[in-house]
């Protein structure tokens, strides 16, 4: 089955390259942003593009970057440093200004490295690790405003609250769309594979705003049309949800060993995926109002929480494990991704409780260990098959 | 056939007991006869590790005989152990925190404040008899623990493996998270996880990024300075008043004060006082913390300036440091080299920025502590951006008179090891020193690769 706007997101995608020179030509300005915190509506408000800064699965750049920010920094930190090195990525290329936020400090580092090396200009939004309570959340609120007062002085004018309101209730409609869209993905009838709506969701960083709301429409329409009713029931089907660490475009390794492997994928908590979009309830329009709506969503594993039965990370998994009916957990660590990899035992152990296996892939974007992936990856599959074939005999 | 041990010559002895007794904050004293006791009878019997001739040793303990308070830095490390045990028999209250920050705060709420590499020691002496080899084996052992448990990719752990073991009697677990390390505070979330429930979590959140000159940065740390205060109270059952911790305060000025004197005062002499391992144990005094006493460290301190004070007039050389030695400068978290085989090599650690910064920066004694306190640890140098650091270390290496940079990253330690490059970058650039990045594993033996390049380092200089 053929999803036909999706054939159109991608020459989109294609010319949005091309598309950017010539706004910039005509004076506009990119903002490259990357950060789990960043309020993207401030930036597009303020007349800015916003084109997140995230991709990956490019060893050598790696490489490249590690000449810049050590061989120690994560493989996704290395590859953006690298990439800004060389200078050649199209999105990169355009980018006037970057906004990053410090919500995983080697994000903040990144942007440290970049802006000493490659003279960019770099507004960092600062995030608190106590992020739950009140006195955390008033700060973060003075971070919003100077990070918007410093947007301002850049773009040459102040924000306006109405605009401001556009742009919110802009980002709510992609947000409600991409929600309808995900149900589809993991419904029985399969109208619309998750591969297909992650690269939906990763298009959505890149294009135009408007543009890509219509494009969310009308595959919401297509997907309507083909399946009136999504219904999300557990088969025997080897259902497989991803979380952990990011996998954004340009890295495809794990989820191409998954498919091959005959897994199909139902969800993920990915902060290059769903999540981000999840949640995310704006009570007032107004940078505070933004800020806040962004810290009080499901939290990035990079901020710490001292009490495991109340953490909202953990709870959200679990919810999304129970609507997505799925079997099993990958979950995806990257090398040097601290905020993941330290968390990867106790996940299990959590998950465990509630009788859902856990298999943590350990990677960074060599293909080295591509085959030892695969073997892992393989059995993991085959032993949810095997159970889930148990389970509905047993119901049988 | 057993380890050769060094031995403390009797020659000695007599200059060593007139000097003076160290006071600890319970009140109670030590006499230098005591303390002689220790280190040539008592000593080598439950440490041998500490006492054994071994190229190996990555912090040989003071050689320096004649140098009185070198070995008493030496008494109070290797009692350690037994007195973190005597202080909790006693009902004391310690807290696990980071390194690279001040312990103003715990200080005036009573309770000891040991930074990671504290903890471990007071783990490692808890056991007794052991060679450097087994008791690296025993170290190795317990991080693989730490490391099943959280991750094989952390450099720092939290004192996870001691405290949820139920080795180490830490009441609470409250540093300042993500100064200069962002493991420290997975390291403190791990806990939850853990099977000692009765251990407190916070975290005192250090706000990063040019945060000084941002007013609601400021009060937004101090707030986490009373939460910090008001938790330790919660543990201990009293109450911190402001006026505590303004003493607190002032205290922890004299020991920085005292200090960065010594530090000036060293590095001001034409033949260097000390060796390497002896600067730092001495300098690092003026935080007061190192060994879990702050009124212990605080007379060794002032007893210690006195003495440098003597060498440098008197043109004294340092125990074992070679003719014009090549002054080496050391960048970076919870790191250092073999200070004795560098010496041999013809080098000596002139200094480090790692705890001078937070030594070198003095708090305002008038007006809310809280405030004054948060401004001050956000003002940090060593937490500062890529520039203003480096400029910071430029002007300590200028005034150390350094002439090579070695900046050393713990294998895991991705926070530091981010920005070594660009530090080094405009050190190098502004100085003309030649510099060098070296990464090493923070546990276990410091081994010949590692010393290797340090020994290829000197020699280029």
């Amino acid at each position: 089955m053929s999803i036909q706007t999706l054939e159109i997101i991608r020459k989109r995608l294609e010319e949005r390259p091309e598309e950017l020179r010539q706004a910039r030509k005509n004076g506009h300005k990119v903002v490259g942003w990357t950060g789990y915190n960043v309020p993207e509506e401030i930036v597009h408000a303020l007349g800015f593009i916003p084109v997140r800064i995230a991709l990956g699965g490019d060893d050598r750049l790696v490489e490249v970057g590690a000449r810049y920010a050590s061989s120690k920094t994560c493989v996704f930190i290395r590859e953006i440093v690298g990439a800004f090195s060389e200078n050649k990525d199209p999105y990169i290329q355009q980018t006037d200004i970057l906004a990053f936020d410090a919500t995983c400090l080697q994000n903040y580092r990144a942007a440290e490295v970049i802006e000493y090396f490659f003279k960019k200009d770099v507004v960092v939004l600062a995030v608190p690790r106590n992020f739950a309570e009140d006195d955390a959340k008033t700060y973060f609120v003075h971070e919003a405003n100077e990070f918007t007062r410093l947007l301002e002085e850049r773009a040459g004018r102040l924000l306006d609250n109405a605009t401001l309101g556009e742009s919110v209730a802009l980002y709510n409609d992609i947000r409600k769309t991409l929600k309808s869209i995900y149900t589809f993905q993991a419904a029985r009838d399969n109208v619309i594979s998750w591969e297909e709506v992650y690269d939906l969701i990763q298009a959505g960083d890149l294009l135009d705003k408007k543009e890509y709301l219509s494009l969310l429409q009308q595959t919401l329409a297509e997907l309507t049309e083909l399946q009136h009713n999504p219904v999300i029931e557990a088969d025997c089907d080897s259902r497989i949800f991803i979380s952990g660490s990011l996998i954004p475009r340009g890295d495809r390794k794990l989820i191409s060993i998954i498919n091959l492997a005959g897994g199909r994928i139902v969800g993920d908590d990915l902060w290059s995926g769903i999540l981000p979009h999840l949640d995310l309830d704006i009570k007032e329009i107004s940078p505070a109002g933004v800020a806040l709506g962004y810290l009080n969503r499901t939290p990035h594993a990079a901020l710490p929480y001292l009490d495991l039965e109340s953490d909202r990370r953990l709870k959200k998994l679990h919810e999304l494990l129970s609507q997505s009916r799925a079997h099993g957990v990958i979950y995806h660590t990257l090398r040097y991704c601290d905020p993941f990899t330290f968390k990867a035992k106790e996940t299990k152990n959590v998950l465990a409780k509630s009788g859902i296996p856990l298999l943590e892939i350990h990677t960074e974007y060599a293909g080295s260990d591509y085959e030892a992936m695969k073997t892992r990856v393989e059995a993991f599959i085959e032993m949810i098959r095997i159970k889930s074939e148990l389970v509905e005999e047993e119901a049988a | 056939m057993g380890k050769q041990l060094f031995r403390y010559s009797e020659a000695n002895k007599e200059g060593f007991l007139d000097s003076d007794n160290i006071t600890f904050n319970d009140g109670s004293i030590v006499t230098p006869e005591e303390i002689w006791h220790y280190l040539t009878v008592e000593g080598p019997v439950k440490y041998p590790s500490a006492f054994e001739v071994n190229l190996y040793q990555g912090n040989r303990g003071s050689r320096d005989e004649t140098l009185p308070t070198s070995l008493k830095t030496r008494y109070l490390g290797l009692t350690f152990s037994a007195r973190m045990e005597k202080a909790k028999d006693n009902g004391k209250s310690i807290a696990f925190i980071q390194g690279g920050q001040a312990v103003d705060p715990y200080t005036a709420a009573d309770t000891i404040a040991l930074r990671p590499g504290l903890v471990n020691q007071w783990n490692n002496g808890l056991e007794y008899g052991n060679d450097i080899n087994k008791e690296n084996l025993r170290r190795k052992k317990s991080k693989e623990k730490a490391f099943h448990d959280m991750s094989f990719e952390a450099c720092q752990t939290g004192g996870y493996e001691h405290v949820q073991a139920g080795n180490l009697r830490i009441d609470v677990i409250a540093p300042y998270t993500v100064l200069r390390c962002s493991d420290v505070s997975y390291g403190v979330e791990a806990h939850r996880h853990g099977p000692n429930k009765d251990v407190k979590l916070l975290n005192v959140d250090f706000p990063l990024r040019n945060q000084a000159d941002k007013p609601w940065a400021i009060e937004y740390f101090a707030g986490n300075l009373r939460r910090l205060v008001h938790t330790l109270d919660e543990v201990t059952g009293r109450k911190t008043t402001e006026d505590d911790l303004l003493k607190a305060i002032k205290l922890h000025n004299e020991g920085r004060r005292l200090g960065t004197e010594l530090a000036e005062l060293w590095w001001s002499a034409d033949i260097p006082p000390t060796n390497s391992d002896d600067r730092a144990s001495l300098v690092s005094l003026g935080n007061l913390e190192t060994h879990g006493d702050v009124q212990a460290s605080l007379s060794v301190l002032k007893e210690a300036r006195k003495f440098i004070a003597e060498r440098v007039k008197n043109g004294v050389k340092g125990h074992a440091v070679t003719d014009n030695p090549k002054r080496l400068f050391i960048l970076g978290s919870c790191v250092g080299i073999n200070g004795s085989r560098s010496e041999d090599a013809g080098a000596i650690v002139v200094g480090r920025d790692d705890q001078w910064s937070h030594c070198s920066s003095l708090v305002e004694e008038e007006g809310d502590p809280y405030y004054n306190l948060a401004k001050t640890t956000l003002e940090y140098p060593y937490e500062q951006g890529i520039e203003k650091r480096a400029q910071w270390t430029i002007e300590q290496i200028r005034k150390s008179r350094a002439d090579g940079v070695i900046f050393i990253h713990n294998w895991g330690c991705n926070t530091q090891a981010a920005i070594s490059r660009p530090i080094v970058d405009i050190i190098k650039r502004e100085t003309g020193i030649p510099t060098y990045i070296h990464e090493r594993d923070l546990h276990g033996l410091r081994d010949e690769q590692e010393q290797n390049r340090v020994n290829a380092f000197i020699e280029m200089l």
